[in-house]
Order: C-alpha cells, then sequence, then structure tokens
C-alpha cells in the first residue's frame, strides 16, 4: 500500500536517477584525492590522540607505568571517581577551576559581546576618521594572547601597576590601600578584564557585518511608525543580529572554556599556580598532569571537560535552532 | 545625511539647532575616543615601557621615559637567546603556514564543489574538532612522541618536524572552514568552460579557481600564522630544550633568569614590541581581506 501513494506523490520528472553509493564514490575521485592529505593530518592528530584520550582515561598510567604507555593496568572509572574522593593527583584545587572556569566563560562572553556591541553601533556610522578608528579598535584582536597576559600582568601589579596608578589618579584609592589584583579574589578580574579587551574587536567585527546587512528602509519604516532609537534596536536590529550573536556565543563559549594563554603568562608562565581565584581548567589539566605525569588522571578531567563542552553544545543548539534555521542552508 | 536634509530645505531658512541630536552625537563621540584610548593605552604601555631603564621600568611613575633607552632592544637580543627564539617561531609557524595553507586549499576546494559520499560528515567533524580541548590530544601525543623516540627512534619530541605536524594538523580545521567559503563563492560556471575546452579537473581548479581564490589564500594563510604564532600550550609542553622552543615560551626568561633574578619588564616589553609590530604593521595592508575571509567563515557556518 505504501509503495503507490509515494510514487504518486512525487512526479516522476523530480525524482533524480537513482546511483548506488558505489557509483556516487567512484565518480568522485578526484574529490577524494583533493581531501585525503587533510583527512590523514586530522586522522592522525585529532582522531587517534582524542580516542587514546578516551582510553588512557580508564589506565593507571603514571610516572611508575609511563613506559607501558596505552599497555598499562585497567582499572576501569578509578581515575573518574578518584577525582571526586580528592584522591586523585588532579583533585588539588579542581572545583576552584571549574568554578572559575564556569564564571570565566559567562563573564568574558557577556562582557565581549556588550563592549563588541557597543563599538559595532558606535562605528555603524558615517563619520570621518571612521576607517582609522576601526582599525585602531581591532588592534588588541591581532596581538598575540601571550603578549596580552605579559602587558597586563605587568599593569595589575599593586605597587606601580598602571591600573592601580589610574585609580590613584581618579582619587579612588591610594598607593597604601590600593587593590591587589594578582593575588587575592580580584584575580579573576585581573584575567577576565584582558580577555576582554583581547576578545571585543572580533566580536565588534562580526557584528558590524551583521548589521551592515540590515536594510536602512527598516529603520525609515519604524521611525514613521514612531518608534524611538530603542524600540528600533529592540525589535529591528536585535532579532536580525540573532544568527551572528549565535556563532560568537559558541566560538566565544569555546574559546574561553579552553582558554590558557593569558593567565598562563601572567602566573609564570604554566609553571605557576594562578591561586583559587584564576585557576582555569586547561591551566589546572596541564600543570598537574606533567607535574607527576598523572596522565590517567589527566584523561580522565579532560574528558570530563570535553563532556560539559558538549552538553553546552546541545544547550546552544536547541536555543538557536530557529535562528539558524532561518539562515540558508549552504552546508 | 546633513547634505540631503540640506538639500531638502527651502532656500533662506536655517535648521532648527537640535539640542538632543548634538547631545547624542558627543555623548557618541566621547564614547568612542574613551573606547580608543582603553584599546591603546596597554599597547603603548608596551612601547615606553620597552624604553625605560630598569629602575624607571619597575617604578612606572609616568608614561614616557624620562631617558629613551634605545639599548634595551640590542640588550634584549643577547641577554636571553632570543635570535634563537625567533627564529624557531619563525621557522615553524611559517612552515605551519605553507603546509596547513596547501593542504587546506585542497580540501576546501574539493568541499565547496563535490557532492562526494561523506562530505557532510567531514564538514562536521572539521567543526568537531574545535570541540575537543587541546590538552585532551597532548597527553596522547606527547606519550606518542616519546614512545615514537624510545622505541623506533624517530626523533619528534623536541624537534622541528614533530612540532609543524602538531601545528599543521591542529590548525587545519579552522583554515579549512575559512577557506571552503571563499571557493564556495565563486561561480563554477568559469570552471565548466575550461573543461570543455580541454582543462582536466585539476587543470581547471588550477588554472582558474585557484587564481581566483588568491585573497581568501592570502587571508587564511595570515590566519594561520597569526594563531601558529601565538601558540603556547603545545609547545610548553612538547618542548624541554631551547633548540625548538618558540617566543611565547622563550620570553618568560626575562622576568625571572636574566641579571640575578630580577624582573627585567622593559627587556619582555621590548621581545613583545619585536614580535607584534612587524604583525601589526602586515595587518594594515591585509585587514580587508582578513575580515572579510574571517566574517564569511563564521557567519556562514
Amino acid at each position: 500500500m505504501a509503495t503507490p501513494r509515494a510514487t504518486t506523490a512525487v512526479p516522476q520528472a523530480f525524482v533524480q536517477p537513482r546511483h548506488g553509493l558505489w557509483w556516487r564514490v567512484r565518480r568522485n575521485g578526484f574529490a577524494y584525492a583533493m581531501i585525503a592529505p587533510a583527512v590523514l593530518a586530522m586522522i592522525l592528530v585529532h582522531l587517534i590522540p582524542t580516542a587514546q584520550a578516551i582510553y588512557m582515561s580508564f589506565l593507571d598510567l603514571r610516572v611508575r607505568t609511563l613506559k607501558q604507555f596505552l599497555g598499562a593496568p585497567f582499572i576501569g572509572l578509578n581515575n573518574y571517581t578518584d577525582v571526586f574522593k580528592a584522591t586523585s593527583p588532579l583533585s588539588f584545587g579542581l572545583a576552584d577551576a571549574a568554578r572559575n572556569t564556569f564564571f570565566y566563560a559567562i563573564v568574558v562572553n557577556i562582557g565581549t559581546i556588550l563592549v563588541g556591541l557597543g563599538a559595532a553601533l558606535l562605528i555603524n556610522r558615517e563619520f570621518r576618521g571612521r576607517g582609522i578608528i576601526r582599525t585602531l579598535l581591532l588592534m588588541p584582536w591581532i596581538l598575540p594572547t601571550y603578549i596580552v597576559g605579559l602587558v597586563w600582568g605587568f599593569m595589575w601589579r599593586q605597587d606601580t601597576g598602571a591600573i592601580n596608578n589610574i585609580l590613584v589618579a581618579l582619587g579612588l584609592t591610594d598607593h597604601q590601600h590600593a587593590p591587589f589584583w594578582l593575588i587575592g579574589p580580584n584575580v579573576f578580574w585581573a584575567i577576565t578584564i584582558p580577555t576582554i579587551w583581547r576578545g571585543f574587536p572580533f566580536t565588534m567585527i562580526l557584528l558590524l557585518s551583521g548589521l551592515q546587512v540590515i536594510p536602512g528602509d527598516l529603520y525609515e519604516a519604524a521611525k514613521i511608525d514612531g518608534a524611538n532609537a530603542l524600540q528600533s534596536f529592540r525589535h529591528i536590529t536585535a532579532p536580525l543580529l540573532k544568527p551572528v550573536l549565535s556563532i560568537i556565543v559558541l566560538w566565544g563559549v569555546i574559546g574561553s572554556v579552553y582558554a590558557y594563554n593569558i593567565v598562563a603568562v601572567m602566573f609564570g608562565n604554566g609553571a605557576g599556580y594562578p591561586g583559587a581565584n584564576g585557576d582555569l581548567m586547561q591551566v589546572l589539566i596541564q600543570r598537574q598532569t606533567f607535574q607527576g605525569y598523572a596522565f590517567g588522571a589527566g584523561s580522565a578531567v579532560s574528558v570530563m571537560l570535553m563532556i560539559a563542552m558538549l552538553i553546552f553544545v546541545a544547550i546552544w543548539y536547541a536555543f538557536f535552532r530557529q535562528s539558524l534555521s532561518t539562515e540558508p542552508k549552504n552546508s | 545625511m546633513a547634505s540631503t536634509a540640506r538639500a531638502v530645505r527651502p532656500a533662506g531658512t536655517t535648521r532648527p539647532i537640535n539640542w538632543g541630536r548634538i547631545t547624542g552625537k558627543v555623548l557618541a563621540w566621547v564614547a568612542l575616543l574613551l573606547l580608543v584610548a582603553i584599546t591603546l593605552y596597554p599597547i603603548l604601555i608596551m612601547v615606553t615601557t620597552s624604553f625605560k631603564s630598569n629602575s624607571e621600568a619597575l617604578s612606572n611613575t609616568t608614561l614616557f621615559p624620562s631617558v629613551w633607552h634605545f639599548d634595551n632592544y640590542p640588550k634584549m637580543w643577547v641577554s636571553i637567546n632570543f635570535g634563537n627564539y625567533l627564529k624557531n617561531s619563525l621557522i615553524i609557524c611559517g612552515s605551519t603556514m605553507v603546509v596547513a595553507t596547501l593542504l587546506a586549499t585542497f580540501a576546501s576546494y574539493a568541499l565547496a564543489r563535490f557532492n562526494f559520499p561523506g562530505r557532510d560528515t567531514y564538514g562536521i567533524a572539521i567543526l568537531a574538532t574545535q570541540l575537543i580541548p587541546g590538552i585532551m590530544f597532548l597527553l596522547p601525543l606527547f606519550n606518542f612522541f616519546k614512545w615514537m623516540r624510545d622505541n623506533l627512534g624517530i626523533p619528534l619530541l623536541n624537534t622541528y618536524l614533530g612540532m609543524i605536524v602538531l601545528y599543521v594538523a591542529f590548525f587545519l580545521p579552522l583554515s579549512l572552514w575559512i577557506l571552503r567559503s571563499f571557493f564556495a563563492a565563486i561561480p563554477p560556471d568559469l570552471e565548466e568552460q575550461a573543461m570543455v575546452d580541454g582543462c582536466n579537473r585539476f587543470q581547471a581548479f588550477y588554472k582558474i579557481a585557484l587564481p581566483l581564490a588568491r585573497p581568501g589564500i592570502a587571508a587564511t594563510a595570515i590566519y594561520v600564522f597569526l594563531t601558529a604564532w601565538d601558540e603556547l600550550l603545545f609547545a610548553w609542553v612538547m618542548t624541554t630544550t631551547d633548540d625548538v622552543q618558540t617566543v611565547p615560551v622563550g620570553i618568560r626568561l626575562y622576568l625571572g633568569q636574566v641579571a640575578g633574578n630580577k624582573s627585567n619588564y622593559e627587556l619582555a616589553m621590548a621581545a613583545a614590541v619585536v614580535v607584534t609590530i612587524p604583525l601589526l604593521i602586515l595587518f594594515f595592508f591585509v585587514q580587508k581581506q582578513m575580515i572579510s575571509g574571517l566574517t564569511a567563515g563564521a557567519v556562514k557556518s
């Protein structure tokens, strides 16, 4: 019964000639030859190591068994459960790093989007010197992040750093009572603010490209209907920026959850400990894994970090699915 | 906007002063200039500190040095083996740029032009690699490189080859993704015409599509170079001797080991200027292509 219905529903002219999979594979030999080197590189450095890392997370792989590599004793989920029993080499400071990474990702992304959006709206007007100001605002984006960590680490120093000098000059504090930025709870801001400073230009550029495709007559029409600037932003600009914003959020969260350079450089280039308020997950995993060659435990925590990221991507997809599907599909 | 308003106005009348509009404009300019100041101030500090004496860099009472110490630059060059780190960075990042861009050019062309079985899966796999934390590759790769050295005698740890292989593969997915949008924007008609005229598939790619995609390829190459230039995690973990260590790894030495454990911020800043200013100058020339490439890649994904 089902078969005749299907054939009558689709006009014969629209049915594509059906070729087997093998036919299509053979016809695309050129395409496969073109992607082969890239696929090989990705299998070697992405696929195999990822599979090995997942396998390693079930092994008792540490300094004593290091020579055995993948032949180390299989211990099931012990690496995972040890982390929560605080008996793992990765346990020290893990809760701090997880909390910091969570709030770092939130604050960095909200801050980057707000500053980037403000900058994009300010730039998205006709005025003299627009090109040069846009170029100047893009400069932090070109600075390597390890330089950002170095320069801001210099600026955050309590006694003579540029930040406290400005606070003193503004009369907000004096040099005896100026805040410590690189020790204690303020460390969180010492790593967050430079990240926003480095990250807002690219967000600005993406939002600018989103703003420039919004037709100007939409605003004219809203103006005639009596909308003020805030209303036309809320009902025209914001909804039309949503597709770009979804991409910014996705890459922004991945980038900040996996952040390493700024924190590592600011605190001893990977050798130091940023403290309970500045440690991030990748910084912790790198430091504590290599400190005692605790590769099994380190892999287990890396896998958990990746699972957290996959959960985020699922939430992201559910939240932005509609704005993504309104875009022309070009996959 | 002002000129169109003037054109509509009848001759002889003056436009009433709209104070609200002027206030808005002034506020916008104040906000913009404040943003520019915050953006540039740290870069300015980097440059001016690089010309200060050590004590003046540490006391940091004025923005500009009282005496300009141009000799910080030659001093920076010899107090740690900076030339060596710079050479390593240039070799590793330059090779990575060439190889990664080459591989990405081939693969992204295939992704943009052919609907081969597995294409969508491969496209998703490219994006999925970005969800894996870098440290997760690093732990097995470090062991694998060690194992290769101990058991097969193939030197990958502490060699250019190992670092270049890592970087090429690591930066391949994103460069593929950026380049794909460039090839997708080129109409396929020209290549089809060339093939009618007797070119084979590769010649059509090589003679027609490749020259048209040159701006995109250049933008991707620069992007790969900038990203590799900025890489610290892999460089820090995979190298233990300064034979292959790059600038991000070496630059910390100014803050500890030079000249009796003093914090040589002025030398570190001089090194920062040397590795940054060429990038900024380069960026002035290529920003248009780079921005269009990256926004297209991000917006269309």
